[in-house]
Formats: C-alpha cells, sequence, structure tokens
C-alpha cells in the first residue's frame, strides 16, 4: 500500500530578482525569507525519500493556448523539459541554469490518467508540455542541488474562464489519493501559486493582494476545514486574485482531513506569499 | 469569436519574435491580416492593455509579452 509521505504548498515566483525590480528591496527581502522557509522544507521532503513526487501547478499561457485549454491535464511519458522561452519575462528567469530535463514517474502518472478517465474524470493527457516556473520554481528550491524525484506533472487551468470549480479540483485530489493508496508507491504532493495576486487590470484594486481573504483561507487549512475552501467560486477567487487557489485545492483533497502548518506567511502589498505543509505523517 | 482572436494575436505577440518585431514597428500593418473587429484593432494599435484586458485578452498574456508587457 502506498502513502502519501509528504504534502505541501507555496508561492511559485521564488526569484528575488522579481520582487526586488517589481516590488522594491522589502519585495526581495520577504521572498528570501520565504526561499530559506521552502529550502528548509525540502530537507523534510527529501528525508521522506518519495518514489514519485506530484506537483500540481497551474499553465500562465507559457504551454497551452487558446487554440485548447485543459481544465485538468495529467503530463504522461518518460521525461519532462524545462520550458525554453527566447525572451523569457522576469519570473521565468527562474528558470535559467536548470536541469533541462526531469524525469516523469510514468507508472504513477500513467495511473492517475487512466484510472480518472475510467471513473468519470475527463483528464486531459500530455506527452509534451514542457514546465513553467510554476512547477520548476519550487522544485528547485525544495531540492537544491539533490536529485529530484520523479514528477508527476499536474495542471489546472485556473485562469482562462470557465475554469473547473474548487470541488471539483478537491476531487481530483481526492482521486489522486485513492491511486497512491491502491498503488505501491510512497509519494509526495506540492500545490503551486498565490496566494492573491494580480487582479485583473479593469478593477480599481489593481496589482494589490486582499490578505483578509488569504487569512481566512490559512485558517481554514490549519483547521483542516476544507468544507468553506470547496464552496469557494469562480467570482470569488477572481475578485480576491486567488486564482491558483484552485491549484492547492487538489492538494486538500489528497490530503484531506489533515491540517496545515503554516511556515511562512508575508504579506506584500501586491502578493501575499506563503508556504504551508500538512501533517500527513 | 473575437475573444479568441484576440488571444491569438496576444499569444503570437509572446510567442512569435518576428511578428513581434513588425508589430513594434508597425501594428496597423502588422495585423492586416487578424480576424479583429475596429474596437479590437484599435487597442491593439494604440497597445491599450487595459482595453484589450475588457475586450476578453488574457492578463497573463498582456503582461508576458517581451518588451511590451505592462508589468
Amino acid at each position: 500500500m502506498g502513502k502519501i509521505v509528504y504534502a505541501a504548498a507555496m508561492s511559485h515566483v521564488l526569484h528575488p530578482d522579481y520582487y526586488g525590480q517589481n516590488v522594491g528591496p522589502h519585495g526581495r527581502r520577504m521572498v528570501e525569507e520565504l526561499i530559506a522557509v521552502v529550502r528548509a522544507m525540502g530537507r523534510t521532503l527529501t528525508s521522506a525519500a518519495p518514489d514519485a513526487l506530484v506537483v500540481v501547478a497551474d499553465d500562465h499561457l507559457n504551454v497551452f493556448s487558446f487554440d485548447a485549454v485543459p481544465a485538468l491535464c495529467v503530463r504522461v511519458g518518460r521525461s519532462v523539459n524545462r520550458m525554453i522561452q527566447a525572451d523569457a519575462i522576469e519570473f521565468d528567469r527562474a528558470l535559467d541554469g536548470l536541469p533541462e530535463r526531469y524525469p516523469v514517474h510514468e507508472d504513477l502518472a500513467n495511473s492517475i490518467l487512466e484510472t480518472g478517465v475510467q471513473a468519470g474524470f475527463d483528464f486531459a493527457a500530455s506527452w509534451s508540455a514542457p514546465l513553467d516556473h510554476a512547477f520548476l520554481s519550487p522544485v528547485s528550491t525544495l531540492y537544491g542541488d539533490r536529485p529530484v524525484a520523479p514528477l508527476v506533472p499536474f495542471w489546472v487551468n485556473c485562469f482562462v474562464a470557465p475554469q473547473p470549480t474548487a470541488q471539483r479540483c478537491f476531487a481530483a485530489g481526492r482521486h489522486i489519493a485513492r491511486v497512491v493508496a491502491e498503488g505501491p508507491w510512497n509519494v509526495a504532493v506540492i500545490a503551486t501559486g498565490g496566494l492573491s495576486h494580480f487582479p485583473e487590470l479593469s478593477l480599481a484594486r489593481i496589482g494589490q493582494s486582499d490578505p483578509a481573504f488569504d487569512r481566512r483561507i490559512l485558517k481554514l487549512m490549519e483547521a483542516g476545514d476544507s468544507e468553506p475552501l470547496t464552496a469557494l467560486t469562480a467570482k470569488e477567487l477572481h475578485e480576491s486574485g486567488s486564482h491558483e487557489l484552485l491549484n492547492w485545492m487538489v492538494l486538500l483533497g489528497a490530503v484531506s482531513p489533515a491540517r496545515a502548518r503554516v511556515r511562512f506567511f508575508g504579506e506584500m502589498g501586491r502578493i501575499d506569499l506563503a508556504a504551508l505543509e500538512w501533517d500527513v505523517a | 469569436m473575437s475573444r479568441y482572436e484576440t488571444n491569438v494575436v496576444l499569444y503570437r505577440l509572446k510567442k512569435d519574435s518576428a511578428f513581434r518585431d513588425r508589430f513594434k514597428s508597425n501594428p496597423g500593418q502588422a495585423l492586416a491580416g487578424a480576424d479583429l473587429s475596429d474596437e479590437e484593432r484599435d487597442a491593439f494599435v494604440r497597445w491599450d492593455l487595459r482595453k484589450l484586458n475588457e475586450l476578453g485578452g488574457s492578463l497573463h498574456l498582456l503582461v508576458s509579452i517581451p518588451g511590451l508587457g505592462a508589468h
């Protein structure tokens, strides 16, 4: 019987230069503090020795275009490349210098995909999608120079309406938990992104985060109270700039009813940064 | 379908550096073959990010076009 041996969620632009240039010295300092916490979390992750690492993140229209936007997509195949983009904008420069190819845990990825479709989840499959900062900035910070566990990248459409519901993302996470429980592997799961940021330009509160919203959802996670989280609507997520919380909902489904421990929370004004671990052991 | 076309142009601006260069030097000409409404075309030519966003342009595309994105 397999088990989830480690679970965490964290912001996914772990790149001091980006915040230094766009927010200023306090932004740089705050993300450096977060990076130190994520590195420490990485030591816990590697000591749990997972056979595979499921990474739940979103596409920023780097990989998928409006020609087809999968609601939920499992990356299958044997390996996955780092996204290489000429003239990459600042937050994808976090990828510069990282390895160009990572192993995929093919058996776990196929199990999640195939049993998911049998169970009624119309997951998309990709054999070729590369990984952008949403995946590799946290993974590389967690692992440092240590070898990265075989990955199962899992995309959630957080940004192109209509997005999957919070409830559906949570259910996809429950499915991942069942696959892990029925399989032979010890698996780590991380979700990335957030917290609230990037409200649409046309909103009055341009560029500001919603700390009250973020504090409320962190408290619910600490209490292991996922019901109010699964009830969050697309409108609430959109207005608070919390689109990427959908990634976290998959993780919550995978670990429920475990409680979160907030390892880092910082209010930057433009985005709230966070890193959480769940008590799954 | 315009929302689609607007985002197709934005995606191309992000991914296709030759098209981006043509757009920067002469936006009207670069967009001559694009299936856009007059309002959309005008927003592109003026590079009015807020208007493009209101017309359905994805914020993540608008902020990530090299040399043109607004962060």
